[in-house]
């Protein structure tokens, strides 16, 4: 086998699985989740806490969690108090509590026989083990919707007030339920959710910047120095937050990038690399949608395609997409149309997807449109309209 | 209970090195990895119970087996087991090495 460089220097930092020792824009979040748990450090065993944690996919619910999860066993362990931190996706587990629980059991202990036990037998083995271990767990239940949707508003009441049917007992379980629409706890009935709805955190949309302080520390710790250039991680941002803000997204989208420079034996990841990435995962543009354009429109995109095609760069401005506008009508022997016409192509391609725009920022004298192709390779793409403009014109 | 009577037995050694290496495991799982029925695993366990050297913790219908971390002679027991294992592993190496 033949050695092969990488851009990757460790890509498991890239991996959905991968919690940071820190999560950039969520240090509030952070600190208010450790705030309403730290009586845990101080005086483990005289309460309980119930959080919810919600927000849109990627905006970081789940590794905010496990992060918080992580720090508090380092804290505990400190204080010399026993803690222990679960974290259990209800999806996983069908939304079913008796399989959840068996799971948090059998995080304590791996030999408990995984039988077809109640969710009341193995809540009770739970908490026995709790209290002989004199330990406080907090049991972290992802999707939390799922279990909502599949056990009903019992299941979710009897966890919530779980304390009070052991009165005079220390308090050993807290719980973080994780959901991304707080609308299901609606099914519940009203005393399930107000005991539920007391304490949330919620975590909003990433915003661009936001996705690139993320990325960066990301690429930092996953590719090798200077293969991964400034641009490329804005790009990535850009089409992440289109993407609603969504932060794993956009990791992925770099990893995949990386595996396609990779492929092609590339030193540096290429705004191309990243287009097949977005591709792979969206096919955004379909044969048919290129032979239903005009020729002047597949003239224009051939343009920007080659523009893309030849830069190392992102992002393009009109007027150079423009200019090979220009070379494409000559070699096709056709009349350049209007600038305000091509114009309508942005907007067109824009509505379609195809091209995307973004207002270029303060470090650019004066304010102009940037123009960027978001989701198709573009040395696919040129080849694509290549064979279709030969094709029209015979 | 003198130290012959607690290694008399193939099936209690055997008990004693899966819950050495397993840390805690209930009545049914020991028999079956052993290959024993429940009676006679139940049986030997017992009579390391009486002995002070493993505890059981009862979860409803289940009853989970582990050394007694307060008895000495569980101690001790574990600690003759790890050397023993690692000597093994130390002899095997050597005689791959010989064999090279």
């Amino acid at each position: 086998m033949r050695f092969r460089h990488s851009v990757f220097k460790d890509e498991a930092k890239l991996d959905i699985n991968y919690i940071p020792e820190h999560l950039p824009h969520r240090e509030k979040e952070h600190r208010l989740l450790t705030e309403f748990f730290n009586f845990i450090l101080n005086f483990p065993e005289k309460m309980t806490q119930r959080v919810i944690v919600t927000g849109e996919i990627g905006t970081g619910k789940t590794a905010l969690c496990q992060r918080f999860g992580a720090n508090m066993t380092i804290e505990a362990n400190k204080h010399g108090v026993n803690f222990r931190y679960i974290h259990v996706n209800c999806r996983e587990y069908r939304g079913k509590l008796s399989l959840i629980l068996q799971h948090a059991v059998n995080v304590l202990m791996p030999n408990f026989p995984k039988r077809g036990f109640s969710a009341e037998e193995i809540l009770g083995t739970l908490l026995q083990n709790l209290d002989e271990e004199n330990t406080h767990l907090i049991l972290a239940l992802d999707e939390f919707d799922v279990l909502i949707e599949n056990e009903g508003a019992d299941a979710v009441y009897n966890l919530t007030r779980l304390q009070e049917m052991r009165s005079g007992k220390p308090q050993r379980l807290s719980f973080i339920f994780i959901m991304r629409d707080l609308s299901v706890t609606k099914r519940l009935d009203d005393s399930a959710r107000s005991t539920l709805q007391r304490n949330i955190i919620r975590l909003e949309k990433y915003g661009k910047d936001q996705l690139v302080d993320i990325l960066n520390e990301r690429v930092q710790l996953a590719f090798e120095p200077a293969t991964i250039p400034e641009d490329v991680v804005s790009f990535a941002a850009d089409i992440a937050q289109n993407e609603s803000g969504n932060a794993r997204f956009a990791i992925e989208l770099l990893w995949r990038a990386g595996k396609y420079a990779d492929a092609e034996d590339q030193r540096v990841v290429t705004p191309d690399c990243l287009r097949k990435a977005v591709s792979s995962i969206i096919p955004t543009l379909q044969k048919n949608e290129i032979e239903s354009l005009n020729f002047h429109e597949k003239l224009f995109l051939l343009a920007a395609a080659e523009v893309f095609k030849d830069k190392e760069k992102a992002y393009a401005t009109l007027m150079e997409i423009e200019k090979a506008y220009a070379v494409a009508c000559e070699e096709f022997e056709e009349q350049p149309n209007s600038h305000t016409m091509l114009w309508k192509y942005v907007q067109m391609f824009s509505a379609l997807g195809i091209l995307k725009t973004e207002i270029s920022g303060t470090a650019q004298r004066g304010r102009s449109t940037l123009i960027y192709l978001p989701a198709v390779s573009a040395e696919e793409l040129t080849q694509t309209l290549r064979a279709s403009l030969q094709r029209g014109r015979k | 209970m003198e130290i012959e009577e607690v290694f008399s037995s193939k099936l209690r050694v055997k008990i004693l090195k899966l819950i050495y290496r397993l840390g805690e495991l209930n009545v049914s799982d020991i028999a079956r990895r052993i290959g024993i029925n429940f009676a006679i695993a139940n049986q030997h366990l017992n009579l390391l119970e009486q002995e002070g050297i493993v505890q059981q913790r009862v979860y409803g219908r289940i009853r989970m087996y582990r050394f007694n971390q307060a008895s000495t002679k569980a101690k001790a027991i574990q600690d003759f087991i790890e050397a023993w294992e690692q000597a093994n592993k130390t002899q095997t190496t050597q005689l791959k090495e010989k064999n090279l």
